[in-house]
């Protein structure tokens, strides 16, 4: 997997000979890819670049007819003022279904003199071969944390916040290595104190500390059902959580936790099912007792 | 900025045929079969180039155009390709001769062809198979599915198949590209971008060109666009899942492959039994492939994408945490066969499909019901040679779906037979019906279009309505190919009239 960097420096040198391939960006969420897109337009038209540059978020116009009028007419007028060519840049090209997708092949070669395509994708499997075969491929990888807590300090430095250790940290936790989600937990915090701490962070981000949720699984693995309830209706009542916020973060911490891996497993499927009861309107407090008990029994080894 | 940017891909798209990459006999067919068109109108009127992105389909179909000096009319899947469009833009250029009378031929380019969509094309298919069958231009449809195609127009034109272009000419390819940007390339550079192209060329070229702008010398560790094809990277992870020492391994190796959950879980399940051969060790990993696959479906009915998370756990670290036994050992991984499968009897599902469907129709059932519990009484009567010919008439069968009720080739001379008598059956009825309500008026041929799926010959007397269309359209053809014009031309002007509106959308 290579890292952003390359990818930026190669970037930048298309931007210095003013010319660009088609491309194609796929990766999770929040690692770069639309920044980029951004980036390279106004690197390349200056002040003109809102009128060079169009952006389409293929999940809100995910039809063949938007392929067929919108994309095709932008894609066939002149680029305005100096610039050599337009680009129009699809966000979630994954979400075009893929008759849309045909519609594109040969529009993205028949006006290649007017304009250049950038697409944008979760999954570039998800994305039809003719068009692949038509743009350069780049995937971008998860962000480090390094690299989050660098940008973070740095926007912190320009935005006069001060953010302490354990703050910084909480960042990096909630961030999940989403650079978009950690600058809107940063920025969210900022606006009530310039003194970014910890228990901004997690407030705000609707988030358990770490150890708290830590400490919820052990009292239930060691067998203390009602010590474990107790814990759990601190973090649903006294910290507002929503039983949803709950059971993702319990579905992180499990990753660390040193249990054999085949019970690991089983525990992660249960938590699956109550995620799923969840989000079809279940009672947050029932369902996730339910999941403490099965935790309890987990952990007395009888379960079968 | 002395000159304007180009995409090498378009840049070096070969003008003439000596130029193209590879597919030496397809190209010397092409150029005997365009040959044949400058003396006359041979008898494959129509041409279907069908394989992989990337190989020189559509690049052959102009090259041949340039170098025969033939004027090209493409339509292709950015265009909206309804019945009148289609028939405007391609069938009126496909019965045009040129007005000075010499040669001057036009091909009719009809790119995408696989791609007609349901709905906002809708009667596109019908509507080429006229254009195929009454042209005196040459025509040439281009797919990467042939047999996503409807079975109709595959009949109607000849097949031409290009396969990938094996490396050593793709190399070729780059290297001359190189050479003439003036571009320095390290040792194996050509070869890795070449090998990773899996026989696409332009996605090749278009790498070549994604690591040299702004550079002149190029060595293999520029190479940082993503491999296209994803295949390596997940037969890796399926050792990591089905070998692996903990989960977390099988479960970091998933995060680097570039395949969504609803992907994934197919290639797991087509290797799991090449990975698990104990007993135990399967059955185990068939139950949380089967758990994976139950929240993959609440996913789908959800919409929900956060379940995606335990869908991958349990399909990778799920499956690679109930194994028992250690499987060592060189295992020869495959790529999911189930789509495949469904892909290679895609058309004989289609015919039955739309089969059930003429069947319901007439019946007045679902298409399902027809499917089920009437084919294969159907099947029986078609078996009868008093019933066959009146059976094909009735429901206005295509030879695929005389031959697939009669669990034969729909070449066989007996379904030609049933087929002809059904047309001839067919055209007296009409020409009955004309006779019966005194004449043939446009109302009738919207009619009649509706009901006639495939084409219907002859039927004359519709002239009146289309003054100086006709003559356009009938103007320099032999006197054999009128009558199909006469009918051409009552086509379009239904469905012209239908699809006004769309018609200045194009």
């Amino acid at each position: 997997m290579v890292g952003q960097d390359e990818i930026v420096k190669r970037l930048q040198s298309y931007v210095k000979s003013r010319n660009l391939p088609h491309l194609l960006f796929s990766g999770p969420p929040g690692v770069g890819k639309t920044a980029s897109a951004i980036a390279v337009a106004k690197e390349l038209f200056g002040d003109t670049w809102t009128n060079n540059f169009t952006e389409l978020n293929a999940s809100d116009e995910r039809g063949i007819d938007v392929v067929r009028n919108k994309i095709k007419n932008f894609a066939r007028t002149s680029p305005l003022g100096e610039a050599d060519f337009k680009i129009i840049f699809l966000d979630e090209a994954d979400a075009l279904t893929s008759d849309a997708q045909s519609a594109l092949r040969r529009t993205m070669e028949k006006y290649t003199s007017n304009c250049r395509f950038i697409l944008s994708c979760n999954y570039s499997s998800k994305i039809i071969d003719p068009i692949q075969s038509r743009c350069a491929v780049y995937r971008f990888g998860p962000i480090s944390l390094e690299a989050i807590e660098q940008r973070i300090a740095h926007i912190a430095k320009i935005e006069g916040l001060e953010v302490n250790d354990e703050g910084m940290e909480a960042i990096k936790y909630v961030s999940m290595g989403d650079m978009r989600k950690a600058i809107n937990a940063l920025q969210a915090a900022g606006l009530l104190d310039k003194k970014v701490d910890m228990e901004a962070i997690y407030q705000i981000t609707a988030t358990a500390r770490p150890e708290e949720i830590g400490s919820l699984i052990d009292l239930a693995l060691d067998g203390d059902f009602i010590g474990a309830r107790t814990k759990l209706d601190t973090l649903l009542i006294n910290q507002g959580l929503s039983g949803e916020d709950i059971i993702i973060q319990i579905h992180r911490t499990m990753f660390d936790k040193s249990i054999p891996d085949i019970l690991k497993v089983k525990l992660m499927d249960r938590i699956g099912e109550i995620d799923f009861r969840l989000t079809e309107g279940a009672n947050e407090r029932i369902q996730l007792e339910a999941l403490l008990a099965y935790f309890v029994l987990a952990g007395k080894g009888n379960d079968s | 900025m002395t000159e304007k940017p180009t995409e090498w891909a378009e840049k070096y798209r070969p003008k003439n045929l000596t130029e193209i990459a590879g597919h030496r006999t397809i190209i010397n067919d092409l150029v005997s079969w365009a040959n044949k068109w400058e003396t006359g109108v041979p008898k494959d009127k129509a041409l279907i180039f069908y394989g992989k992105p990337g190989v020189g389909k559509t690049s052959a179909a102009y090259a041949l155009a340039y170098q025969m000096e033939w004027d090209v009319i493409e339509l292709n899947a950015s265009d909206q390709r309804t019945a009148g469009i289609i028939q405007k833009v391609a069938g009126s250029a496909s019965r045009m001769g040129t007005f000075d009378g010499t040669s001057g031929r036009r091909l009719i380019i009809l790119d995408e062809a696989d791609n007609l969509h349901g709905n906002y094309d809708r009667g596109g298919a019908r509507a080429i198979i006229s254009v195929v069958k009454g042209t005196s231009q040459p025509v040439i449809l281009i797919a990467n599915e042939y047999y996503q195609m409807d079975p109709a127009l595959r009949l109607a034109c000849k097949p031409v198949q290009f396969r990938t272009i094996n490396s050593t000419t793709i190399v070729s390819a780059l290297k001359a590209i190189c050479k003439n940007e003036g571009i320095m390339v390290g040792v194996g550079v050509i070869e890795t971008i070449a090998d990773s192209a899996n026989g696409d060329l332009r996605s090749a070229i278009n790498d070549l060109q994604a690591m040299s702008i702004g550079k002149h010398e190029l060595e293999v560790d520029d190479i940082i666009t993503a491999p296209r094809d994803v295949k390596e990277t997940v037969f890796k992870l399926m050792d990591h899942v089905f070998k692996a020492a903990d989960m977390r391994s099988a479960q970091q190796a998933a995060w680097q492959v570039d395949e969504s959950p609803d992907n994934l879980i197919n290639w797991i399940d087509e290797n799991l039994p090449i990975g698990y051969k104990d007993a135990h060790d399967m059955a185990a990993g068939y139950f949380q492939l089967a758990r994976a696959d139950l929240f993959l479906g609440r996913v789908r009915r959800r919409q929900n994408y956060g379940l995606w998370r335990y869908a991958s756990l349990l399909m990778t670290g799920g499956v690679s945490a109930v194994r028992t036994h250690s499987h060592s050992g060189y295992n020869k991984y495959q790529a999911p066969q189930f789509w495949r499968k469904l892909g290679q009897t895609r058309a004989k599902r289609n015919i039955r499909d739309s089969l059930a469907g003429k069947i319901g129709g007439i019946c007045h059932v679902s298409g399902a019901y027809a499917r089920t519990d009437l084919i294969w009484f159907f099947k029986h009567l078609m078996k009868s040679k008093v019933h066959s010919v009146g059976l094909a008439a009735e429901l206005k069968l295509n030879p695929d779906e005389i031959a697939f009720l009669m669990d034969t080739k729909p070449t066989t001379k007996k379904v030609g037979k049933i087929y002809d008598e059904a047309q001839q059956l067919i055209k007296d009825e009409i020409e009955h019906d004309i006779e019966v309500f005194g004449g043939f008026g446009k109302e009738k041929t919207e009619k009649m279009q509706v009901n006639s799926l495939l084409e219907f010959n002859g039927t004359k007397g519709t002239g009146g309505t289309e003054g100086t269309d006709e003559k356009d359209g009938t103007e320099g053809i032999d006197e054999t190919d009128v009558s199909h014009t006469d009918v051409d031309n009552a086509d379009s002007v239904a469905t012209e009239k239908k699809n006004q509106s769309s018609l200045f959308d194009f």
